[in-house]
């Protein structure tokens, strides 16, 4: 699938982190879930508690290698967002009919998405755009994700690898030690395509903030700390510190040889549209 | 919690598959903020038959006296969970849950869940609360399921209460070992009035006709058990084997009707049964 992940920072003049959470889980989302053949819609938003707090500082500090100390100020929120193609990104903003009116089905007029700037960071300079930082991911499903009827823990394992290591080193040797966590719901691993522009090029007009060299930059600094992220699923967080626990020493072992920097965010997730990894139906579905 | 199903026939001037992407659209992105809202869940008719997906010889020897034009009368189902009637009740209020210039601004179009219902729907929704029992909790796995709709009537001679203690009782508990299940729930509809506070005094389902569309409707059923499965093949196959013979041998004792139906079931907000986060969480 065409997996994004759109990192996105709110606007701190005008919103808390938890006033943020309700304007994009609630309003937001409300809009974009219907952007047309969307597979899949998450909603990822740092959690209230720091990890330190949630795992106790021991633990914490013995996985946690380098992180940046900045990180969360880069960002309130990601959305993953999946499209069977890149083509199907690139169109889903156009509007097709699922509103019932007096005159039968027809195109929402009042879709819009307009909130951007006022939820997210805006640009000075530029009235009406936010500071998108959307980025192509290439998951790879270590355990398909299972999702019980109640809010489970999840956490973003985000880590840079040595220069040495690649990807195709990380996929084989780390993620298959992780996948053996005991008591997992899912476990997807993802690495960031290395054009940074390619979940932007195309969806974003060519004179937007994104696509201007502010706006490389800006991506390019924030891809510069990490080259991929892994998503667990646990039911709570005792789950994952029991799991950990089994698997410390191998993994820590691993994390050295491989990772110049690991470290974890624990998000809310929201669930806005159930990823349909199945051929889409052919009528609308969500 | 409480757990509220409205059964909604579609406007005359839409399709089925238009009526779906008007409910799975527009509707349910109002639907799923309102205020305090636990779980919502859309379950759209199939465009298959069930005798397609369950097998014409199976689903003729589990079928007893189905109601007539049963199809003509819902085009499909939300279910709503909240954990208090009064957030049920107080779920269509202006939702402060939109960024402004001011900051986070309050919705009203939210109170009005997207004021199309004149619009989707033909008449009010069959709305009332069902008596759940979970009789194995659903694990959704991240792709479209074979989500199944058991219609059970009780015998006249049968108290509510007895029905719904052998219900979930034998009969549940053996049903829920069937291989392949990711899920089963039985709901019995109950009759505490969850119309009169939610919707406007003058409508349809209000009226001498309404109520009559209504008492029609809930005459052929009592009880709805939801079933997920990745494939129909697995009910099928499960209730054709010797190990569910007596799931048939209960029916045969304690329904007075029983009919199935497919649908393709939209999670709108993901069911938390746990307590609530004192934030916004969908």
């Amino acid at each position: 699938m065409f997996k994004v992940f759109a990192f996105l920072k709110r606007n701190t003049r005008l919103l808390t982190h938890d006033e943020y959470r309700a304007g994009h889980v609630g309003y937001h989302c409300g809009q974009s879930r219907r952007l047309k053949d969307i597979r899949g819609y998450l909603v990822n938003i740092w959690s209230n508690t720091p990890f330190a707090d949630r795992i106790g500082t021991d633990l914490y500090e013995q996985i946690t290698r380098n992180e940046p100390r900045d990180f969360l100020d880069w960002w309130d929120g990601f959305p993953e967002v999946y499209f069977d193609n890149q083509k199907a990104w690139l169109n889903a903003a156009n509007a097709e009919p699922n509103r019932a009116t007096a005159d039968g089905l027809v195109a929402d007029p009042d879709w819009s998405m307009a909130d951007g700037p006022v939820l997210f960071d805006p640009v000075p300079d530029r009235p009406g755009e936010f500071k998108p930082c959307h980025l192509l991911m290439h998951e790879h499903i270590l355990i398909p994700v299972e999702r019980q009827e109640h809010k489970s823990f999840k956490l973003m394992q985000f880590f840079k690898h040595k220069p040495n290591i690649s990807n195709d080193q990380v996929l084989a040797d780390y993620a298959a030690a992780a996948s053996k966590l005991p008591g997992m719901n899912g476990c997807i691993l993802n690495f960031r395509d290395p054009d940074q522009a390619a979940a932007m090029r195309g969806f974003y007009g060519d004179d937007t903030w994104g696509l201007s060299d502010e706006g490389i930059d800006h991506r390019a600094r924030f891809c510069a700390m990490w080259d991929g992220a892994i998503e667990y699923h646990f039911t709570h967080s005792n789950d994952f510190v029991a799991a950990r626990r089994t698997l410390h020493n191998e993994l820590s072992n691993l994390e050295s040889e491989f990772f110049d920097s690991v470290w974890y965010v624990e998000v809310d997730e929201n669930l806005i549209v159930m990823p349909n990894r199945n051929p889409a139906p052919n009528y609308y579905f969500r | 919690m409480l757990k509220v199903f409205g059964f909604v026939k579609r406007n005359p001037r839409l399709t089925h598959d238009e009526y779906r992407a008007g409910h799975v659209g527009y509707h349910n992105s109002f639907g799923r903020r309102l205020n305090n809202i636990r779980g919502y869940l859309l379950n759209v008719a199939s465009n298959r038959k069930i005798t397609d997906s369950l097998g014409a010889d199976i689903v003729d020897q589990l079928t007893v006296n189905e109601p007539t034009e049963f199809d003509e009368q819902w085009d499909g189902w939300g279910q709503l969970m909240f954990d208090r009637m009064e957030d049920y009740v107080g779920a269509r209020s202006p939702a402060r849950d939109r960024a402004g210039p001011n900051g986070l601004e309050t919705d009203t179009m939210v109170a009005k869940v997207g004021d199309d219902f004149n619009q989707l729907y033909a008449g009010s929704p069959f709305q009332f609360q069902v008596d759940e029992h979970i009789a194995m909790s659903v694990r959704r796995p991240e792709r479209k399921l074979f989500k199944l709709a058991q219609f059970v009537k009780k015998p006249a001679s049968l108290e509510t209460e007895l029905f719904r203690a052998y219900l979930t009782g034998r009969y549940a508990t053996l049903a829920a070992t069937m291989p392949g299940l990711r899920g089963m729930i039985v709901n019995v509809r109950t009759n505490l009035d969850v119309m009169s506070e939610f919707f406007a005094e003058d409508a349809e389902g209000f009226t001498p006709e309404g109520i009559s569309r209504r008492e029609a409707f809930y005459s052929g059923w009592d009880a709805l058990i939801e079933y997920w499965f990745d494939e129909p093949e697995q009910f099928s196959s499960a209730r054709l084997s010797p190990g569910f013979e007596q799931l048939r041998e209960f029916e045969s004792a304690f329904f007075s009707a029983v009919f199935y139906r497919e649908v393709d079931e939209t999670v709108a907000v993901l069911p938390k049964r746990n307590t609530p986060p004192p934030f916004y969480h969908r």
